[in-house]
């Protein structure tokens, strides 16, 4: 335990309430009745980490075996992390305080691709060779990640020694199971992720050789030995029944989210063909108002927490929601907890429920219409019109806000100038409603924030084909968006630089070859990418051009149909044919309805073997 | 309803808990033990606490003090069984009692500060520097407050209890001020000790600083619990 070591250098670091655990909630255990010690490692600062709903899953999953034990381990800031190397303190968990190179597995959560040099960092700090080859024929520790961009572990895959694809509540479980029974066996290294791969969600990048064409372009992806060809992701048995965390670790220090949090359902039936989530998650499960409220109370009994919060894609889209926000009301308001609601599509609720939810303390209105004009709301599937939002704000309004959030994108395939100038001509409209309103809240004035974001290309998307816009391109948006903004007094205008979502666009959809730019990146200082203080796009674009490689070819290319593209292998359940077709319409400006209407078939009732939704449903 | 003066432990990892930290943490320890603590009214209704003495972070201490009301029927001796089933090893309540003294009765802290030789100082060396620090007629500082900065005379203010000499460094019991209108932490007068080294013994350094707090006390010496 490095209690002894860590103690003196914490009073001199910012927070360190971060690094000495300790919390409510916080399992211990004995190590001497451990088989299996697992360090789930959240590549970013506590407080970041701390606030993500799948590290809760996983920890309370694992630690319910009694013989497995996972603890949390996060990337410390700069400060701390200077005097753990000064001082020789390896990277440790909070639970046991030991050091995570004597564990038995060291797995990443993959929540963004701006966090992959954190990981190179962490696992540096803890003693462990980057290199998955260079980590010998040991089997400990086993060095793996799952998670969101596990969809395109490609520019990653020479650290890991496997990726778990889809969701990993049953399947790391397995995984530490095959482990426990072989290393007892005296397995090495190679004949475990040998083993490992033939369980369904289980990809062992290195039993994989990847050639290129001399485009660039993958000629050839090909599996060695028995490993198989593609890598089907897994989802879990039945979602409604699934274990979930009857308690958090409650931290001491405040995080971004601090509060209990319920996932009321998984995946999406909108199909909006820019995002990433809503193709990955599928196929669309809910859980019924009955486990939802039982499973909120106990938490909040648990937890002690003021405030409750729902997770979950487009949370308006449970079939029930007004049974489940009348339930979900019921105890919190009689517990005094906050219930804080995602922004719903709330027009159609009866009017009781409507005065509930209004007490509900809310922090403004955010709405996403994504693009300025129909066409292109058409194009990306967002299946919302201008009448959608002028009546959501209106109700808004009516009922005493006068902010408004809107958020947009800018670089969406088939974009033109008169789209981007139209984003601040529909703000505009929205600010003439409000002048237009005898009952807007007296002695307010209304004020749009209008954010817009680069749009990033992302794998299992039918966008995944398309280049990104270039700098220059997106500096003349911008510039328009500016011009066009000027003058209106409501209405204020944001947007970050493009840099970010450049280097996004390149690590997303990636190739093995990136390995090398991100250990190079690493090594010359880059850390915290995703934190504008600390991101340095210059190192970045360095390690590029001395691997011989650019952020064009990644980022600003188009992908003919028939290329081999980095993320073919796996499988998430929906066909590359789908994607295919849903880029055609979009290029036509052709809409898809959502799931709930009528199928689309894009693969996933094909590989469950069943409808996603019961034939004889009524069409919501 | 009864009010509850309950005194509690902060110990090893609990003690890098900063004070408002402490307030959120037992705000949810008394929903999750179920205790029936009174409410305030009004918009957002929370658990009345009240701390009336904060301790600095990274110190110890087995004295701190909050105060509650329980609104329910429950004995005061099952609330802190409650409490301490879902608080962390590190924080525990060791004491419950109806409050007597008015919690601006409270005058002065007694602390236990150990400080650390750094590499290459004696202890000796370092008592020597102390013993000629200490002695000065005054050791004025400049404090923040809130309405700006005030010079503070910190010889008159601290009463040293102790000094002793151990293997590697300092062990010193303190009193000073402490309450609600004056309040000086041991704290500043270690930094200003610090900054005395560095002018004029060069070569002597401290290292770690161990603090903890032994006492709350009253006007007239008493406890304050």
């Amino acid at each position: 335990m490095l209690f002894e070591k860590i103690e003196p250098l914490l009073l001199n670091v910012q927070k360190p309430a971060r690094y000495i655990g300790g919390e409510p909630g916080s399992i211990m255990k004995d190590k001497r009745d451990v088989k299996v010690r697992f360090a789930f490692c959240f590549p970013d600062r506590y407080d970041v980490g701390m606030s993500h709903l799948g590290m809760k899953i996983l920890y309370s999953a694992i630690n319910h075996r009694p013989e497995y034990w996972c603890e949390r381990v996060f990337a410390p800031d700069v400060d701390f992390e200077s005097a753990m190397r000064a001082h020789g303190i390896p990277l440790y968990a909070l639970e046991s305080l030991e050091p995570i190179k004597d564990f038995d597995f060291i797995g990443f959560t993959l929540q963004y691709e701006l966090c992959y040099t954190n990981i190179l960092n962490m696992l540096d700090l803890a003693g462990v060779p980057l290199m998955q080859k260079d980590r010998g024929e040991n089997i400990a520790p086993i060095v793996c990640a799952g998670g969101s961009c596990a969809c395109n572990p490609e520019p990653i895959a020479d650290f890991f020694d496997l990726f778990f694809i889809g969701e990993g509540e049953e399947l790391d479980l397995e995984v530490m199971d095959l482990y426990e029974k072989m290393r007892a066996e005296g397995a090495t290294r190679s004949e475990f992720l040998r083993a490992a791969a033939g369980i369904e969600g289980v990809y062992v990048p290195s039993l994989y050789d990847v050639t290129y064409h001399e485009d660039g372009t993958i000629a050839a992806f090909t599996p060695k030995g028995d490993a198989p060809k593609t890598v089907r992701k897994r989802i879990i048995a039945d979602f409604d029944k699934a274990d979930v965390p009857e308690e958090f670790v409650v931290p001491f220090a405040e995080i971004v989210h601090d509060r209990a949090v319920t996932e009321v359902l998984r995946g999406c039936i909108r199909g909006c063909r820019f995002c990433q989530a809503g193709f990955l998650y599928r196929p669309f499960r809910e859980k019924s108002p009955e486990v939802i409220c039982k499973q909120s109370k106990t938490l909040c009994d648990r937890t002690g927490y003021e405030e409750l919060s729902l997770c979950s894609l487009s949370t308006s889209d449970h079939s029930q929601i007004e049974a489940m926000l009348d339930g979900l009301l019921t105890f919190t308001e009689q517990e005094h907890i906050n219930l804080s609601l995602p922004s719903l599509r709330v027009d159609n609720f009866s009017t009781g429920l409507m005065n509930r939810i209004r007490k509900v303390r809310n922090s403004g209105l955010t709405f996403a219409p994504e693009a300025g004009t129909q066409r292109l709301r058409d194009v990306i599937n967002k299946n919302v019109t201008e009448e959608d939002l002028m009546r959501t704000c209106k109700i808004a309004f009516a009922g005493g806000q006068a902010t408004v959030k809107l958020y947009f994108m800018m670089g969406l395939p088939t974009e033109t100038d008169e789209d981007i100038t139209a984003i601040v001509d529909l703000a505009q409209r929205v600010v003439d409603m409000w002048f237009s309103m005898d009952e807007r809240p007296k002695g307010k004035s209304v004020q749009i924030s209008v954010s817009v974001a680069t749009f990033v290309p992302k794998p299992f998307t039918p966008f995944q084909f398309h280049p990104q816009d270039t700098v220059a391109m997106i500096a003349h948006k911008q510039h328009l968006l500016e011009e066009a903004a000027k003058g209106h007094k409501r209405i204020r205008v944001s947007w970050h630089a493009p840099e970010t979502s450049i280097l996004e666009a390149v690590l997303a959809r990636g190739d093995r070859r990136l390995g090398k730019v991100i250990l190079d990146a690493w090594k010359k200082g880059c850390l915290f990418d995703a934190w504008s203080e600390h991101f340095r796009f210059d190192l970045w674009q360095e390690a590029m051009t001395e691997n011989h490689l650019t952020m064009e070819f990644y980022a600003n290319r188009p992908r003919s149909y028939d290329e081999i593209l980095p993320w073919d292998h796996l499988d998430y359940y929906v066909d590359k044919a789908f994607f295919i077709k849903e880029n055609e319409k979009a290029i036509a400006a052709s809409t898809t309805p959502h799931c709930r209407m009528q199928c689309t078939a894009c693969g996933v009732s094909r590989v469950m073997g069943k409808p996603c939704f019961p034939k004889k449903e009524e069409n919501v | 309803m009864i009010s509850v003066r309950a005194t509690f432990a902060k110990r090893r990892r609990a003690k890098y808990i900063s004070h408002l930290d402490l307030m959120r943490c037992m705000q949810r320890a008394f929903r999750r033990a179920g205790v029936p603590v009174w409410f305030t009214e009004g918009f957002n209704p929370h658990a009345y606490l009240m701390f009336p003495l904060a301790l600095s972070l990274g110190y110890e201490s087995d004295c701190e003090c909050m105060d509650f009301r329980i609104d329910g029927q429950m004995s005061m001796q099952t609330a802190m069984r409650r409490l301490n089933a879902v608080l962390p090893p590190d924080l525990q309540i060791v004491k419950v009692a109806e409050p007597v003294r008015k919690h601006t009765d409270i005058a002065f802290a007694d602390y236990s500060i150990c400080l650390d030789c750094a590499e290459g100082t004696s202890a000796h060396g370092l008592r020597a520097a102390w013993d000629a620090y200490i002695a000065q007629d005054t050791i004025p500082i400049v404090k923040k407050t809130k309405r700006g900065t005030a010079t503070i005379d910190l010889k008159a203010q601290a009463q040293i209890l102790m000094t002793q000499t151990l293997d590697d460094g300092l062990w010193l019991k303190l009193r000073m001020p402490a309450g609600t209108s004056v309040n000086v932490n041991p704290g500043l007068l270690i930094d200003s000790f610090r900054s005395a080294l560095e002018q004029n013994h060069p070569g002597v350094q401290c290292g770690m600083m161990r603090a903890s707090r032994l006492a709350i006390l009253c006007a007239d010496g008493s406890e304050f619990v």
